[in-house]
C-alpha cells in the first residue's frame, strides 16, 4: 500500500493532527483541508472564516519557511508555524506532498516506525560523518552532548520532535523533558496525532555541538 | 533531450541546503515542482546534506522500488563522489538498498546542456550590449582541496569560447582560488563585463559574498528573498559596466538538465 493510501487510512481511523497542523476531511466540498490547529474552528465557517485560502500543495513550502515574525524556520519541527491560512487538497497524494513540505518525511518516518523498519542513527554516528567546519563537532563530550540536548531540543526550545536516538549504542539520553517528549505538541492522544520523529540529530543540533565542542576545547586549553 | 515517462520510478534530487539561508534550497524545490508537473515520474522528492529531509530520511519518502538520484550540484567533487554515495549507501551506478534500486546519475553542472543555460542567462542580464565588447566571466567557489570543483567551470569556458557566442573573452574566476573574482576588472580588457555565478542557488556565496568581492555591495547583505530591492544592472564600477546575474541554478530550465542526466544514465547504463 502506498504511503498516501496509508495516510488516508490513518485519517479514517481518527488521526487528525501532525505537528501544529490540523488535518480535516470533507470541508466545504474539499476532500482534505489543513491549517494551523489553532485556526481549525475557522475552517468550518463560511469562506473559511477569513483565513487565506491556498488551493493545492504548491504553497506549502512558503508557508512553512518563515514564522509569523519573519524568522527562518531552519528546522521544520519548530513550534512557530504561522497561522491565518488554510490549504485545500484534492486527494491524499496532494495531502502527503503538502505534509512533506511542512514536516519533511515525517509521515514516512512514522509509517516506517509502525512497520518496524525505521533505522535510527546515534548522535556519534551522525557527528562522525560531518565534514569541513562541522568535523570538529565530533569532539564534543558525552556530558556536553547530554547537556546540549536539554538546552536545544524539546518543546521548551521550540522543537516538537520525539528524539529516538541515543548518544551511542550504549549510552541513552539522560532523562529530561526533551528526551521524554512524545512528538505531539498538544494534549492529543497518540490515537489522534502522528508524532514528529527525530531519527537522527538535526543539522541545527550538529552546529550547536560544534560550538559546544569548541567551548570545551577552549576551556581545556592552557591559559597564556 | 526528451525522456520517456517513468511511471514506476521515483526521482530524488539531492542538494546541499542550509540551516542559515532560506534561499539555499529554493531552486531544488522549484526544479522538483517543474518536473512533477510534467508527470514523468511516479514521485519527485528533494533531500539535502544540511537541511530537511536529510539524505538518510529520503528513503522514507519514497514508495517506488526504482529510484533515479540526480545530484543538483554544480560540479563533481567531494559531495558527489563521497558524501552522497555514503549517505545513500550507493556503491556503483546502480545499487540495491533495502530492496530499492538506486540509479546514481551525474551532477547537473557537468552536463553539456549547461552551456546554453549560461549563454541564455548572460543574454538576459545584459540584452543590449555587444558581445564583441564584453567579457563573460563564469564564477564559482574554487577550493584547493578538489581540482574537480573548478573543472566544470573551466569546461564551460572552453565550450563558450569555442562557440559562436561572440564574446571578446570568456574567463573563469573564483572566490577562493586564482584567478580571483574580486579582480574582475583587472582580468577583463573590455568596457562591459558580465558575471554569471556557477552556483545552484542564490545563497550565501552568489548573493551575499560575491557582490562584496565585485564591489557592488560594501558589506554582506541579507538573504536574497529578504531584500526589498534587488540589485539593478548595470553597475558602473571601476571604469567598467558590470552586469551580474543570479545563480545559474535558479534557471527554471535546469529541470531539463536534471532530466538530461537521467536520460544519459539510461543510455549509458541501461541500454545494453
Amino acid at each position: 500500500m502506498s504511503s498516501a493510501s496509508q495516510l488516508k487510512k490513518l485519517l479514517q481511523n481518527g488521526i487528525h493532527r501532525i505537528g501544529q497542523l490540523e488535518l480535516q476531511t470533507n470541508v466545504h466540498g474539499f476532500q482534505y483541508v489543513i491549517c494551523h490547529f489553532l485556526d481549525c474552528e475557522n475552517t468550518v465557517q463560511p469562506d473559511f472564516g477569513g483565513l487565506i485560502v491556498h488551493h493545492g500543495p504548491a504553497d506549502a513550502r512558503d508557508l512553512s519557511t518563515y514564522s509569523e515574525d519573519g524568522t527562518y524556520r531552519f528546522t521544520k519541527g519548530q513550534t512557530n508555524l504561522k497561522q491565518g491560512w488554510v490549504m485545500t487538497l484534492a486527494n491524499e497524494n496532494d495531502l502527503l506532498l503538502a505534509l512533506d513540505q511542512f514536516y519533511p518525511a515525517c509521515v514516512g518516518l512514522f509509517l516506517a516506525q509502525q512497520g518496524g523498519i525505521l533505522e535510527i542513527e546515534s548522535l556519534r554516528e551522525k557527528l562522525n560523518r560531518q565534514t569541513g567546519m562541522y568535523r570538529f563537532a565530533r569532539s564534543i563530550s558525552d556530558a556536553g552532548a547530554q547537556a546540549l540536548i536539554q538546552q536545544v531540543c524539546g518543546p521548551a526550545h521550540q522543537c516538537a520532535k520525539k528524539i529516538l536516538w541515543q548518544i551511542d549504542d550504549a549510552t541513552p539520553l539522560d532523562d529530561s523533558e526533551a528526551s521524554r517528549f512524545n512528538g505531539i505538541p498538544s494534549s492529543l492522544s497518540e490515537m489522534e496525532a502522528i508524532p514528529l520523529l527525530c531519527r537522527e540529530a538535526c543539522n541545527h543540533f550538529v552546529a550547536e555541538c560544534r560550538k559546544a565542542a569548541k567551548a570545551e576545547f577552549d576551556a581545556k586549553a592552557p591559559q597564556a | 533531450m526528451s525522456i520517456a515517462a517513468k511511471p514506476n520510478s521515483a526521482l530524488l534530487i539531492v542538494g546541499h541546503g542550509s540551516t542559515e539561508n532560506p534561499d539555499s534550497s529554493t531552486p531544488y524545490f522549484e526544479h522538483a515542482d517543474e518536473i512533477r508537473q510534467r508527470g514523468l515520474f511516479a514521485e519527485v522528492h528533494c533531500c539535502f546534506w544540511k537541511e530537511e529531509p536529510s539524505m538518510r530520511e529520503a528513503f522514507y519518502l519514497i514508495d517506488a522500488d526504482d529510484v533515479y538520484v540526480v545530484p543538483d550540484f554544480i560540479s563533481e567533487g567531494y559531495f558527489t563522489q563521497d558524501v552522497i554515495p555514503r549517505e545513500l549507501q550507493l556503491t556503483g551506478a546502480t545499487t540495491v538498498v533495502r530492496g530499492k534500486s538506486f540509479h546514481y546519475c551525474l551532477p547537473v553542472g557537468v552536463h553539456r546542456s549547461m552551456t546554453d543555460l549560461i549563454l541564455k542567462r548572460a543574454r538576459e542580464v545584459a540584452p543590449d550590449i555587444a558581445p564583441s565588447e564584453t567579457t563573460l566571466i563564469i564564477t564559482g567557489h574554487g577550493t584547493g582541496l578538489n581540482q574537480n570543483s573548478t573543472k566544470a567551470i573551466r569546461d564551460q569556458v572552453d565550450l563558450i569560447a569555442a562557440s559562436n557566442a561572440g564574446y571578446a573573452a570568456v574567463l573563469d574566476a573564483y572566490m577562493e582560488e586564482q584567478p580571483f573574482i574580486a579582480e574582475w576588472d583587472q582580468l577583463s580588457q573590455t568596457p562591459n563585463v558580465v558575471v554569471v555565478p556557477f552556483f545552484i542557488s542564490d545563497g550565501l556565496h552568489s548573493f551575499q559574498d560575491i557582490p562584496v568581492m565585485l564591489g557592488i555591495e560594501s558589506e554582506v547583505g541579507a538573504a536574497a528573498s529578504q531584500r526589498e530591492v534587488f540589485r539593478h544592472n548595470p553597475h558602473h564600477l571601476r571604469g567598467k559596466m558590470l552586469y551580474y546575474s543570479s545563480a545559474i541554478g535558479t534557471e527554471r530550465l535546469l529541470a531539463d538538465v536534471i532530466l538530461d542526466q537521467v536520460a544519459d544514465f539510461d543510455n549509458l547504463h541501461l541500454s545494453l
